[in-house]
């Protein structure tokens, strides 16, 4: 049996891995652009020289060896075949499979807003080399322009404050961090990033930004005629999964590769795992995905149920956030808020169930939310402040000593 | 697998598990008799909860078959050992984001309170000597190790 997986992610690295544990003949082969496995939530880590590529590896020690994992690095799958089980790299390679993985992520959205697309000094923030080519423009430029104030942009953000650089933030919206956040806790990380110099420029879009002679955008302009100076642009505006390879195959797309709950594709003895699917953009996501598409690779029958999504924690300057669930109010809704020096909560009651949790400052212990919320538990019968219900009050161990939600 | 079982009709919420962990886990020379249980360095791995009703409910890392902490893990600091089955935790390789806090379905993560850089995990004791602390110090044996 020859398995054939595209991709060096998490998705493709854990299938690997759970194919090798019942498969222990099998041929494995990755494919993947990358040419370091890499955890692309530590990149800021990299841009700010705190670690080398090396220290972004978030697989086990001598994986490929260990698991006997063949791996092609460097190379991309240009065009993917099931009808006649084959895949093309670009340096002109077939290569046949008889169980097929896609798991290529997501490729950052550049806006087609000016001449951002093509410009020489424009990055998106996603893979290892991005992040080697900011560091190495960064070299020579002074102002850095970053378009997008999610995860993503902070992250870029964070990593170019420790080499020193002028930062401006755009946003379209009146606040930063607009998906995981309310605006009270947006606040918190905008004063934080300003003291360290950061400058928002909030509720507005660039409209125009054109390449000099020199190949690079020089300046951006707003919506509104203001003129910003950069040498250095980084977009952060959402990402696409990567699907350009998959042209002209026959495997069903709609946002991302349609998947059933086996992780399979509409094609025989294709499979998908992790951001290219579209059904989640975090990282437990696209393990489990990889884990559970691995398994039926090899003939098991397992399915991916646990597939909330709505849950991130976010920690720049060591204040520390969890959110989970909805984070706007709407009409009907029972909110409560707790606050003083060091923390804020908020939590979106609808009919006796929780809907969104927001923590900030203190997230001890807060694992059991995101339980609550993804399951629907009823909570008004629970006679205590709800910043206090934990574990203790669906509380059940089992006869091997693990826990079980009662 | 050892696993710390718990038999929670027998606690009465003494907390010397707690404080074991801490004495356990301090950075400083000394004995429980010296331990700054105010110092927010000394933290416990192990927590004694209660209900809506006041009854305790110890909070002890299952060091789960398929733990949920682990998968969310994005820098490989959390891992399963295979030999032992047990969850462990290297500080060097974590990223800090603590995806690991949230996912644990029962909530016994908690970043480090001084630096929020770590995380505070039970380590069943592997540097303390002779198994877990918590356990040599319940006196209602409410919890005890057993393979399973
Ligand atoms: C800056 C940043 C910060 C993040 N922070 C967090 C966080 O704190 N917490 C969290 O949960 N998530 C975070 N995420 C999201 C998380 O990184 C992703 O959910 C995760 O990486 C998805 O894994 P994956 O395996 O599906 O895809 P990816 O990690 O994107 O891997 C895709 C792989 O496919 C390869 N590839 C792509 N196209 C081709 C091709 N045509 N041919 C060959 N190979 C190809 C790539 O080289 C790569 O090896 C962050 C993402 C970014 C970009
Ligand atoms: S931290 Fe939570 S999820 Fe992880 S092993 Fe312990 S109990 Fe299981
Ligand atoms: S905080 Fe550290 S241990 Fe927890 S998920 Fe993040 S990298 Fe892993
Ligand atoms: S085994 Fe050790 S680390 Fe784990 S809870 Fe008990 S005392 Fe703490």
């Amino acid at each position: 049996m020859k398995y054939v997986i595209i991709g060096a992610g998490v998705a493709g690295i854990e299938a690997a891995k759970t194919i090798r544990k019942r498969d222990g003949a099998g041929e494995i082969l990755i494919v993947s652009a990358d040419t370091h496995v890499h955890s692309r939530c530590m990149l800021h880590k990299f841009i700010a020289g705190e670690r080398d590529e090396q220290g972004l590896d978030f697989s086990e020690k001598d994986f490929f060896s260990k698991y006997n994992v063949e791996w092609k690095k460097g190379v991309r799958v240009e065009k993917v075949c099931p009808h006649t089980k084959e895949i093309q790299l670009d340096n002109g390679e077939e290569i046949s499979y008889d169980k097929l993985l896609l798991a290529q992520g997501a490729d950052s959205f550049i806006p087609p807003v000016g001449e951002l697309r093509k410009a020489s000094n424009v990055y998106g923030l996603r893979n290892l080399s991005d992040a080697q080519a900011i560091v190495k423009e960064a070299e020579t430029a002074e102002n850095v322009l970053v378009i997008g104030s999610g995860l993503v942009g902070l992250d870029a953000a964070y990593g170019l404050l420790e080499r020193g650089k002028k930062i401006t933030i755009v946003e379209m919206v009146d606040q930063i961090l607009p998906v995981q956040l309310d605006a009270h806790g947006a606040e918190a990380y905008q004063k934080l990033f300003e003291n360290a110099g950061v400058r928002f420029v909030l509720g507005r879009k660039a409209s125009e930004a054109v390449c000099e002679p020199d190949g690079k955008i020089h300046k951006v302009t707003l919506d509104n005629g203001e003129e910003l100076a950069c040498d250095l642009l980084i977009v952060a505006a959402g990402v696409r999964p990567a699907l350009a390879c998959l042209e002209g195959s026959g495997i069903d797309c709609d946002r991302g590769v349609t998947v059933d709950a086996s992780m399979k594709t509409s094609q025989e003895d294709v499979y998908a795992a992790g951001d290219i699917t579209g059904l989640s953009g975090i990282w437990p996501n696209a393990t489990d995905q990889g884990h559970v598409a691995g398994e039926n690779m090899c003939g098991a029958a397992e399915s991916y149920t646990d597939t909330y999504a709505i849950k991130n924690t976010i920690n720049f300057f060591g204040l520390v956030t969890l959110c989970v669930g909805r984070i706007k109010t709407e009409e009907g809704d029972q909110i409560q808020i707790k606050e003083d020096k060091t923390q804020y909560k908020r939590v979106i009651l609808k009919d006796g169930k929780v809907e969104g949790i927001l923590l900030q400052g203190d997230i001890s212990n807060s694992g059991t939310w995101q339980y609550l919320i993804k399951n629907k538990i009823d909570i008004s019968g629970i006679n205590k402040d709800i910043f206090d219900i934990n574990f203790a009050d669906f509380y059940q161990v089992k006869e091997d000593g693990g826990y079980q939600w009662r | 697998m050892k696993r710390i079982m718990i038999d929670h009709e027998k606690c009465d919420g003494c907390k010397n598990c707690s404080i074991a962990c801490m004495q356990a886990h301090r950075e400083t020379e000394g004995t429980v008799y010296d331990l700054d249980l105010t110092d927010p360095r000394n933290e416990s791995r192990n927590y004694i909860l209660k209900d809506a009703d006041g009854h305790y409910r110890p909070l002890f890392c299952r060091h789960c078959d398929e733990p949920k902490c682990v998968e969310a893990c994005m820098s490989g600091a959390l891992s399963k050992d295979p030999k032992s089955g047990h969850v462990f935790y290297d500080e060097t390789r974590c990223g800090s984001c603590f995806m690991c806090v949230m996912n644990c379905p029962y909530g016994v993560l908690k970043p480090d309170t001084v630096s929020k850089t770590k995380v505070i995990k039970c380590d069943f004791c592997v540097n303390a000597g002779e198994g877990p602390s918590c356990v040599a110090s319940c006196p209602k044996q409410a919890i005890y190790v057993e393979e399973v």
